[in-house]
């Protein structure tokens, strides 16, 4: 079932004259896992941006569950429906671990509890002790699990990831990675990867290369 | 509830700025506060003594007038007939009257305190000139309420105070200097209109500790024994009019009437200008009085008032420069809260959370001490005014009484004092008057934040930071 489908999507920045993304169309379905690979430039995580609904695309159409991206809430989009994973994080920083899962809970509207939030950053290796304390003062790698386990703590349809594993080793990377194929094999996630990684993008059942602002299926 | 809460660790999250900025409100809202409850306590004050003094209007004659009309020397031309005054009375205009006359007098039966023959005397002035003088006074009016010093320094003693017509109550001093009893009759003569007698009933007497000689024409004319105090004999008003005296001649009036609105001075001033009173007549209020009573108070009341708008503007400047640079601090925090999903009204409710927060407890810390300095603050700046005030040279009395008549000289301040004490208040009014300044506060500390935050999309301001 398509989760997320690319039709003929072009992008270009503000005030520039080229398209970064070009008539580019692709589908994602539910219970796979996809990698995104290219060159740095290539457009990847500005494709990652449109899927997540940070920003709208100049012309084409992304649907999300048969719904056009642009005539739906895309607040509620980010909040219910895609769980985003970002390369720099993007965490409260004056905040506990814990408090950034426990507020995503709420922003999607769910009951926040933090005894989820606790199982959740146990689940990407952040040990209670670390869980009680603020952003600023974990490691790249922390923040980096705390990343991850915000993205999942709404439950979402659609997991997308700049370079998830980019500050851990290779212990919990394959750890990560294994979060990442159980989401979409056993519970039916659409997850979605940038990488520029080999062994991460082994993990895709689908890869998508984009180059030229064009994107092609490699695997 | 959740936003709620997040403004609320925010708050502690920023300690620094936010308690910068508490600072900055706290030292408003105080300011205000204090500024406020001066500015509507004075502005009370004033609006009471506006109610009394500055809608009493007298009815006085205007000598420069007479002079320029060469009608000095002929005041009996101009004086009108008592009747008039109190019709005067009966204008639309006027919320209540008062009534007051003194008239010189004599008597061949009643000893004068400080004067040892009967009857009227004259005197040599030294520059030859030979004066009238009278030994007594008598003193009407119309409501022995109004009776100055009755209550502190005067206190009937024996029998009662004058009630009806041709009663009347003397001091302790002149009763003894003249065996006087409660219910004995005294007969006086009025010194202008010397085939008035005045036959009283004395129906009381009083004790008297108000000093002898007060007047200043003391000054020029020595101890003018009509000028003793002990040797007021004091009746009602329609004891007056009821002895057939015509006009206001040889009366020291004092005719106050009261506007039920200070506003009305000219209109009461058309209609008794219409009723016949001449304009060697000044209808007027004592503003000299009003403006020496109630100048420290204006004074003071402005001063709060330039404070308080100079404390709100650079505040409300520094507050909107603190708001503005806080923004763009926490840009990358409303960038990830964005991303997350959370509404740009919901980003905004919680910033605007966290301003009223800061407000809200500096408003209950505000109103605490603002309401606790206030007085003192008041008490300073209202004794400096007052001070100044007092050091101006008060210029005399207001009038003088001859047989002929009444002189007003001097600029009418005298005897009256500037307000040298109010008491605050920190009422509903101004309560609720700080409240929306301190809401007004926490909209423009918050409402810059949210402009200028919403207005970015979350890409954005991740990819800034980025």
């Amino acid at each position: 079932m398509k989760c997320l489908e690319l039709m003929d999507v072009s992008y270009r920045y503000e005030g520039s004259k080229d398209y970064v993304l070009k008539k580019i169309s692709a589908s994602f379905e539910a219970g796979k896992v996809y990698a995104i690979v290219g060159e740095s430039g290539a457009g990847k995580s500005t494709l990652l941006s449109l899927l997540s609904g940070l920003d709208s695309c100049k012309e084409g159409t992304i649907l999300y569950n048969g719904k056009n991206l642009q005539e739906i809430d895309r607040d509620e989009y980010r909040s219910k429906n895609v769980g985003v994973i970002f390369q720099n994080y993007n965490l409260l920083l004056n905040s506990t671990a814990v408090y950034n899962i426990t507020l995503s809970m709420k922003i999607s509207g769910d009951m926040a509890s933090k005894e989820q939030a606790y199982a959740l950053l146990k689940n990407v290796g952040i040990d209670r002790e670390t869980t009680d304390r603020k952003i600023l003062k974990l490691s790249g790698g922390e923040q980096q699990r705390v990343g991850i386990a915000r993205a999942l703590a709404h439950n979402p349809d659609v997991i997308i990831a700049d370079e998830p594993t980019g500050n851990l080793d290779e212990k919990t990377e394959a750890e990560i990675l294994e979060i990442f194929t159980h989401l979409a094999q056993e519970d039916g996630k659409c997850v979605i990867i940038v990488t520029h990684s080999d062994n991460v993008s082994s993990v895709g059942d689908v890869v998508y290369r984009i180059a030229g602002g064009k994107i092609s299926t490699i695997g | 509830m959740y936003l709620f809460t997040n403004a609320i660790k925010n708050l502690g999250r920023n300690k620094g700025r936010n308690m910068l900025i508490a600072v900055i409100t706290l030292a408003i809202i105080i300011s205000t506060v204090v500024t406020l409850t001066i500015n509507n306590a004075a502005a009370r004050v004033v609006d009471d003594i506006r109610l009394d003094l500055g809608s009493r209007v007298s009815v006085r004659q205007d000598f420069i007038e007479m002079r320029q009309m060469g009608l000095d020397g002929r005041r009996d031309a101009q004086h009108i007939p008592l009747t008039d005054f109190v019709a005067f009375s009966e204008s639309e205009f006027l919320r209540h009257t008062t009534f007051s006359a003194d008239v010189l007098a004599w008597s061949d039966s009643l000893f004068a305190i400080d004067d040892p023959n009967l009857g009227e005397g004259t005197r040599v002035l030294d520059d030859g000139s030979v004066m009238n003088e009278e030994t007594l006074r008598l003193v009407t009016i119309s409501d022995p309420e109004l009776l100055p010093d009755f209550g502190t320094l005067r206190e009937i003693v024996d029998g009662r105070m004058f009630d009806g017509i041709n009663e009347a109550v003397i001091s302790e001093a002149l009763a003894a200097h003249n065996d006087i009893s409660v219910g004995d009759t005294i007969e006086i003569i009025g010194a202008y209109a010397t085939d008035r007698m005045f036959s009283l009933t004395v129906v009381g007497i009083y004790s008297d500790a108000t000093d002898e000689y007060l007047n200043p024409w003391i000054t020029m004319f020595g101890l003018f024994p009509a000028l003793n105090r002990r040797n007021e004999i004091i009746a009602s008003f329609d004891t007056l009019l009821a002895s057939s005296w015509e006009t206001n001649a040889g009366l020291d009036i004092d005719f106050h009437y009261f506007l039920s609105n200070p506003d009305y001075l000219e209109a009461f001033e058309v209609e008794v200008r219409a009723m016949g009173l001449p304009f060697t007549y000044n209808v007027d209020i004592n503003r000299a009085a009003f403006e020496r009573v109630t100048g420290p108070l204006a004074g003071i009341s402005s001063a709060a008032f330039t404070f308080m708008v100079v404390v709100l503007v650079l505040g409300a400047i520094t507050l909107g420069l603190m708001s503005y640079m806080a923004v763009r601090e926490r840009k990358y925090e409303v960038g990830v809260l964005r991303a997350m999903g959370l509404e740009r009204g919901r980003v905004a409710i919680g910033i605007i959370s966290e301003a009223v927060m800061i407000a809200a407890v500096c408003l209950v810390i505000g109103l605490g001490v603002g309401s606790a300095v206030a007085q003192p603050i008041a008490n300073g700046m209202l004794s400096g005014r007052v001070a100044e005030a007092e050091a101006v040279e008060n210029p005399g009395a207001n009038r003088a009484l001859f047989a002929g008549g009444q002189m007003q000289i001097g600029d009418g301040t005298a005897g009256y004092v500037p307000v040298s004490e109010i008491q605050l208040n920190l009422g509903v009014d101004i309560i609720l008057q700080i409240i929306i300044i301190t809401l007004g506060l926490a909209a423009l500390t918050s409402i810059i934040g949210v402009v200028i935050i919403t207005q970015y999309e979350p890409l954005i301001i991740l990819r800034e930071r980025t």
